[in-house]
């Protein structure tokens, strides 16, 4: 099966062994060197080196195809590391890897033993990154030129910050946001705030945060941000801090670069700044995984995957006339809940001949996925259905 | 055609060869500020190299890609120096026009050689 997109003039294609190249930093002439065919590195050589296009060491997307039904499986899962994956000689024991909960009316650190003894649950959400389908944009932008790959679902397992913060006797005082700090480290001579990854998000997050020790019944990867991983369902990925050393709920948002003019919504052209929108809640998106390119004539299943970000789905529909006509398809399997997404399909008869196919979801609140997304900056949160759109080709 | 004079052939291989002589002395220029602005910095922007690894700078830092490895055309320089890349902070107010453009001609002429 090969790959098509309807990506437009900055994009290219496909190859005979069902490769999407990273092509649109290419034809930009941003000079990407990704590439599909390169060993994965070493901190990642345990997953499936034909799953990845290859943007650079620590950014690998998922292709299309890959990506999993209900569940993203570990080894497929795409990879954005902002800065490099502790290793496990640094990390130590990881039962005994400790987090500092402050802001709280007890202080206290905590090993992963301690919070694993505290509670537990799990939760399935969509992690992704702020800039997947950031190639799909005509203007040119920095970063990684994500299309779809750059997202998977995923099985949590953690323990509750609420439970946390209840067992340190609440949160204390008024405030405003839970700030999550990696623990990276960090290059000498630098100020820290330049680089370091700590997000704050606003304080309602926790109610559904937890702190995760286990991705998909494994042990959290370290490159996934093992031994403990802050995760906010529903949010974007940066927001779900990796090897988490601290969890503070604060009255201010933290002054960390990464926050404060990183991962801003913005215009083109404009410099980023705490007073834009920042890259929080996921909005509601699909996109069609099967075909994306060739088809035979007689029935065809579509499938896809479709998310509401932090809403329920209502529905979603299917056109294979580039978006004049649709038609409602079926959710396949569970409901993971609101943070989850769904696979979907409908069986169409195709004739012979080239058909646009794109998908578009509804939440229960009414949010539609658009036809486009505007432009912005950075190249953010595109959930446009008509660049997400394939071509496929039934002989 | 106008016919030019062996004077004027000669003359004007002159002025050629030092034009050549002008532009070659500003690219190796060019080349050492943007050497220099990749090794300290500048502008309060710190050094390139205490993130990147770059042979020809002898910078191993690990922080952010290896741009031996990366070998980002000159385009791509210039947009993460203006805009950042993710944990990259946008270093575009720090550095002139020309100083991002010495940067980056150092870092696309020189990555993976």
């Amino acid at each position: 099966m090969t790959e098509s997109t309807t990506i437009p003039r900055r994009h290219f294609i496909v190859g005979a062994a069902g490769t999407v190249y990273a092509g649109a930093a290419i034809a930009a002439g941003t000079g990407s060197a990704a590439a599909d065919d390169a060993a994965l590195p070493d901190y990642v050589a345990w997953k499936e080196p034909d799953a990845f296009i290859q943007h650079s060491p620590k950014t690998l997307e998922t292709k299309r195809r890959e990506i999993g039904s209900l569940l993203t499986p570990n080894d497929v899962l795409f990879v954005r590391n902002n800065l490099p994956s502790l290793t496990a000689e640094q990390v130590g024991e990881p039962s005994a890897w400790s987090v500092a909960i402050e802001g709280v009316a007890n202080p206290k650190s905590m090993t992963v033993a301690e919070l694993q003894g505290l509670d537990v649950t799990q939760v399935a959400s969509v992690l992704q990154c702020s800039g997947n389908g950031r190639g799909f944009f005509d203007h040119e932008t920095s970063g990684s030129q994500w299309l779809t790959g750059a997202a998977g679902n995923v099985m949590w397992t953690g323990v509750p910050v609420k439970s946390v913060v209840e067992a340190l006797g609440g949160v204390a005082g008024a405030k405003s946001f839970m700030t999550g700090t990696g623990g990276e480290i960090l290059p000498e001579g630098l100020d820290p705030l330049t680089l370091m990854v700590e997000r704050s998000v606003p304080i309602e997050a926790h109610e559904q945060a937890i702190l995760a020790w286990a991705l998909n019944g494994e042990p959290l990867p370290l490159a996934h941000g093992g031994p403990l991983r802050l995760v906010v369902p529903g949010y974007y990925g940066v927001n779900n801090v990796k090897h988490v050393k601290r969890l503070a709920f604060t009255e201010e948002e933290t002054q960390a670069k990464i926050q404060q003019s990183g991962y801003r919504m913005r215009e083109v052209g404009a410099k980023g700044a705490p007073d834009q929108p920042s890259m929080f809640k996921m909005n509601v998106k699909s996109w069609v995984t099967h075909p994306l390119a060739d088809a035979s004539s007689g029935r065809t299943l579509i499938n896809g995957v479709a998310l509401g970000g932090t809403e329920t789905l209502s529905k979603i529909e299917v056109s294979t006339d580039g978006g004049s006509s649709w038609a409602e398809a079926r959710f396949e399997g569970p409901d993971l809940g609101p943070y989850a997404w769904r696979p979907f399909v409908i069986a169409a008869d195709l004739p012979a001949g080239t058909h646009r196919i794109a998908s578009r979801a509804t939440t229960v609140s009414g949010a539609v996925q658009p036809e486009d997304f505007p432009p912005n900056h950075r190249g953010y949160g595109h959930n446009g259905w008509s660049a997400h759109a394939v071509d496929v080709t039934v002989s | 055609m106008k016919r030019i004079s062996g004077r004027r052939r000669a003359a004007l291989s002159i002025i050629a060869i030092s034009m050549a002589a002008v532009f070659s002395a500003a690219t190796a220029s060019a080349d050492e500020s943007g050497r220099q602005i990749f090794l300290e910095g500048g502008g309060g922007m710190p050094g390139c190299a205490v993130c990147h690894t770059l042979s020809d700078a002898g910078s191993d830092g690990d922080i952010g890609p290896n741009l031996d490895l990366m070998k980002p055309d000159k385009a791509r320089v210039r947009i993460a120096v203006y805009d950042g890349v993710g944990v990259m902070p946008a270093f575009g107010e720090f550095l002139s026009e020309a100083e991002i453009d010495a940067v980056a001609d150092y870092v696309a002429g020189t990555a993976g050689e």
